[in-house]
């Protein structure tokens, strides 16, 4: 199997752009020699070429992949991975998959034939008309190669001897168009069934135009099974066509694996190896297009895939307009039509041509009516009260869900800016390398990720049962604290960054800067981290009927409030804590009123349970402290007795 | 467009050089049209359709022999693969078995080898493939036998 170097068939997919992606060890040449692409060489077109020669093999590299390492089936990611890992690392997450370019994948298919053809000793074409038959499992190729060759030759259409004798000379007729033509003008496959070459080439045009089943395409003869694989492609197509034909490449062996999915994000065109027994579902594509592995929705952390199911057609649907309807109208008791009230008084009059008239509290006609005041209970109005509650909730868990998805829109669109942008200003203005400003670009990621998880939270909240009271109770404290964390840092990226866009004020106060907004990027990075993953394990801490928090997660959320100490108020109220706030030592067990909002809070809570602020506030930095904190989480100075 | 007009062309040709090969076909080109073809067949001796004269019209696509051409019966014939009303054969070398080796010829064969053997697992006709299907060969011999003589033989006086 000597291939050469000179007259490769050199399609679309020997890419030349390999050498712009950045995991791509340069010192790898031999994988991708940067070559301009040639067209299809004209003396291919002759004929002369014997079919099973390497040098029309349509996904072959000039040179032979020497590496011979690679795994069979679908890890033979190898060493590209692990470069890429540390490249493009999701903010929260630890790499759970890898992101694919087509490149790759044309790599991986490049793989895939060279092995089975070294192994097999076979060319290179006829490795990749096995991979096709064989749903591209190099392993079943093996195994029933080795049991029974010539069955699996059979199956792929690759016969080692023509099942008709064809003359090599004299003239030759073509059954297709039914002329006679010399030999050299005709060709044909393993099976020696020849045609001439205009015939071929629309045959083969007509197969590529009809669809992917065009991998399987067989010899023109009836009933003869013999492959006509990418050899014959690279001959007879056009350019266009071919590109067609090793894009149809690529989506089978995208198909045929399991753990593999194109990235739905619109207009990519990456796929996602995702890795098997991974928790984290949640994968992110280079083109930023964050999506759930299961269900290929956005991705959708900490909710599961049903809820999220649930929560999206309960959005789009017409049930929330029938709630409304329920909770804000009344059926007109002559023609049911819904009445809306939209006057004070009682007494109704129903639109023509109905134009009933009856109380609006008890439905009664009017025109004997005397009153209604009396409870007796009504069953329909329970409903409707109930009704109107929910629609209620509904609204308020959508809106928050709503502004957190629109806030991540505008987030993903700030990056850019900050990508393309700011960052390049900023290192001009403060004199930074853009080395020193990428936190910058770390923490936009991280609101991102955050308002994505936070827009999720308010789906869990809906769905979150409500007699577990606990549960509520401490799923509401903590969501509530992540979100003023986060405005915490968005503000911060967003607001006191713009001061620093404009001019130099001085390299302190940007150091300062750039530490606080690391922390904060960190900090909350540690929060949602432990959010989402109390989440998924459904609040497990909050045993029925109490809200204490059990030992192992308290000692996580500890860790977490050690992280967070500085800027996070996190609250855990931890028994080793020596040295109570003053506030919480004179009443710990008495129920305290907020200083804000004078709201009675129960002698537990930390923060008001009212405006979610602390219950004293720093004398220096007018920061609001938890009842717990013994000094000011803010500027670290203890309170004034 | 004129890769098609030329085969079917020689097709023509060898149609009238061997007008007698088969004497159960006779295929006809439309006087202005080559993309239009009719053919009479013979139905097969030990059927049903035997004595009678079954008219097949072709309509043959651009991109033939690539692509197959329509097929249908123009006369009314009581067989599990073709539609009774509108005469469409389920045939798969006019589907996906189609191989640009094969010819109008060779079609009408293999038409006339679908009559003689039909498949009532496939039928476009139901209550003809029910029939064979429940084994009820007398009552789809007789249903096929009459309809032959009334629409496929030459009527009498």
């Amino acid at each position: 199997m000597a291939a050469s170097d000179s007259d490769d068939v050199n399609l679309a997919y020997d890419d030349t752009a390999d050498d712009d992606y950045f995991y791509l060890d340069d010192t790898d040449d031999d994988l991708h020699p940067p070559q301009a692409s040639d067209s299809l060489d004209d003396d291919q077109l002759q004929g002369s070429d014997s079919h099973n020669d390497d040098d029309d093999d349509l996904l072959q590299s000039s040179d032979r992949h020497d590496d011979g390492d690679h795994d069979c089936d679908d890890n033979d990611d190898g060493d590209e991975n692990a470069l890429e890992e540390d490249d493009h690392d999701s903010p929260i997450s630890g790499q759970n998959f890898s992101v694919l370019t087509e490149a790759d994948i044309r790599h991986r298919i490049k793989d895939n034939i060279a092995e089975v053809s070294s192994i097999l000793s076979i060319s290179k074409n006829e490795a990749s008309s096995l991979l096709l038959h064989y749903n591209w499992s190099v392993n079943n190729i093996f195994d029933s190669w080795f049991a029974d060759e010539k069955a699996a030759r059979e199956k792929a259409g690759l016969f080692l001897e023509p099942l008709i004798e064809s003359p090599d000379h004299g003239s030759s007729f073509c059954v297709i168009c039914f002329e006679d033509y010399p030999c050299d003008g005709t060709k044909s496959t393993s099976c020696g069934h020849r045609y001439c070459n205009d015939c071929w080439s629309s045959y083969i045009k007509t197969a590529i135009a009809d669809g992917p089943q065009s991998l399987l395409l067989t010899c023109p003869h009836p009933s003869c099974r013999a492959a006509v694989g990418e050899d014959m492609v690279g001959l007879f197509a056009s350019e266009k066509e071919k590109n067609k034909y090793s894009s149809y490449i690529v989506m089978s062996y995208i198909e045929s694996k399991k753990m593999i999915k194109w990235c739905p994000g619109p207009g990519c065109e990456n796929a996602i190896d995702f890795v098997a027994g991974s928790e984290n579902l949640d994968v992110s594509c280079l083109c930023s297009h964050s999506f759930c592995w299961n269900c290929t929705q956005d991705a959708h952390r900490p909710v599961d895939c049903e809820t999220v199911t649930k929560w999206m057609s309960k959005n789009s649907s017409e049930s929330g307009n029938v709630n409304y309807i329920l909770a804000f109208t009344k059926p007109c008791p002559k023609c049911k039509r819904p009445i809306e009230k939209n006057m004070g008084c009682s007494h109704m009059t129903c639109r023509a041509p109905c134009l009933y008239e009856f109380c609006w509290l008890c439905l009664g006609d009017w025109n004997n009516h005397g009153t209604c005041n009396r409870f007796k209970g009504n069953p329909e109005e329970e409903k409707r009260e109930k009704a109107k509650q929910y629609v209620m909730k509904y609204t308020h868990y959508f809106e928050r869900w709503a502004t957190n998805q629109n806030s991540m829109k505008k987030g993903a669109a700030d990056l850019q800016k900050v990508q393309t942008e700011q960052i390049e200003v900023l290192s001009r203005i403060q004199a930074q390398p853009l080395a020193q400003i990428s936190f910058v670009t770390e923490a936009w990621k991280q609101i991102i990720e955050c308002r994505r998880v936070l827009a999720w939270t308010y789906a869990y909240g809906f769905y979150l049962p409500e007699e577990c009271e606990a549960k509520r109770n401490l799923f509401e404290y903590l969501q509530g604290q992540a979100e003023s964390g986060l405005e915490r840092l968005h503000d911060c990226a967003e607001k006191e960054l713009l001061s620093y866009l404009k001019d130099k004020i001085s390299v302190e106060g940007f150091i300062e800067f750039r530490k606080k907004l690391t922390l904060l990027t960190r900090v909350t990075r540690n929060y949602f981290d432990n959010l989402v993953a109390a989440l998924q394990n459904g609040l497990s801490d909050v045993n029925s009927g109490s809200s204490s928090v059990s030992k192992k997660r308290k000692s996580n959320w500890a860790a977490a409030a050690v992280n967070a100490a500085p800027v996070l108020d996190t609250n855990i109220n931890d028994n080793s804590a020596t040295a109570p706030a003053p506030a919480a030592a004179a009443s710990a067990m008495e129920p305290w009123a907020c200083a804000y909002c004078s709201y009675e809070n129960q002698s537990s809570a930390t923060n008001c349970a009212m405006c979610g602020r602390g219950s004293w506030t720093c004398d220096v930095c007018t920061y609001a402290n938890s009842r717990t904190s013994a000094t000011c989480a803010m500027c670290t100075e203890a309170p004034e007795p | 467009m004129k890769a098609s007009r030329a085969r079917l062309f020689k097709e023509y040709k060898e149609v009238q050089r061997e007008k007698t090969a088969d004497p159960d076909i006779q295929l006809v080109c439309d006087d202005s049209n080559i993309f239009k073809w009719t053919a009479l067949i013979k139905g097969p001796s030990e059927t049903p359709y035997e004595g009678g004269v079954f008219q097949l019209a072709f309509a043959v696509p651009e991109q033939y022999p690539l692509q197959p051409p329509q097929v249908r019966f123009l006369t009314k014939i009581f067989h599990p693969n073709v539609h009774f009303k509108t005469g469409e054969i389920c045939l798969d070398i006019l589907k996906n078995a189609w191989s640009p080796a094969w010819t109008l010829q060779s079609v009408c064969r293999a038409i006339i080898a679908l009559m003689a053997h039909p498949e009532p697992d496939s039928p476009l006709n139901c209550d003809s493939g029910n029939l064979l299907r429940s084994g009820d060969m007398r009552g789809f011999q007789s249903m096929a036998r009459m309809y032959t003589r009334l629409a496929a033989m030459p009527k009498k006086g």
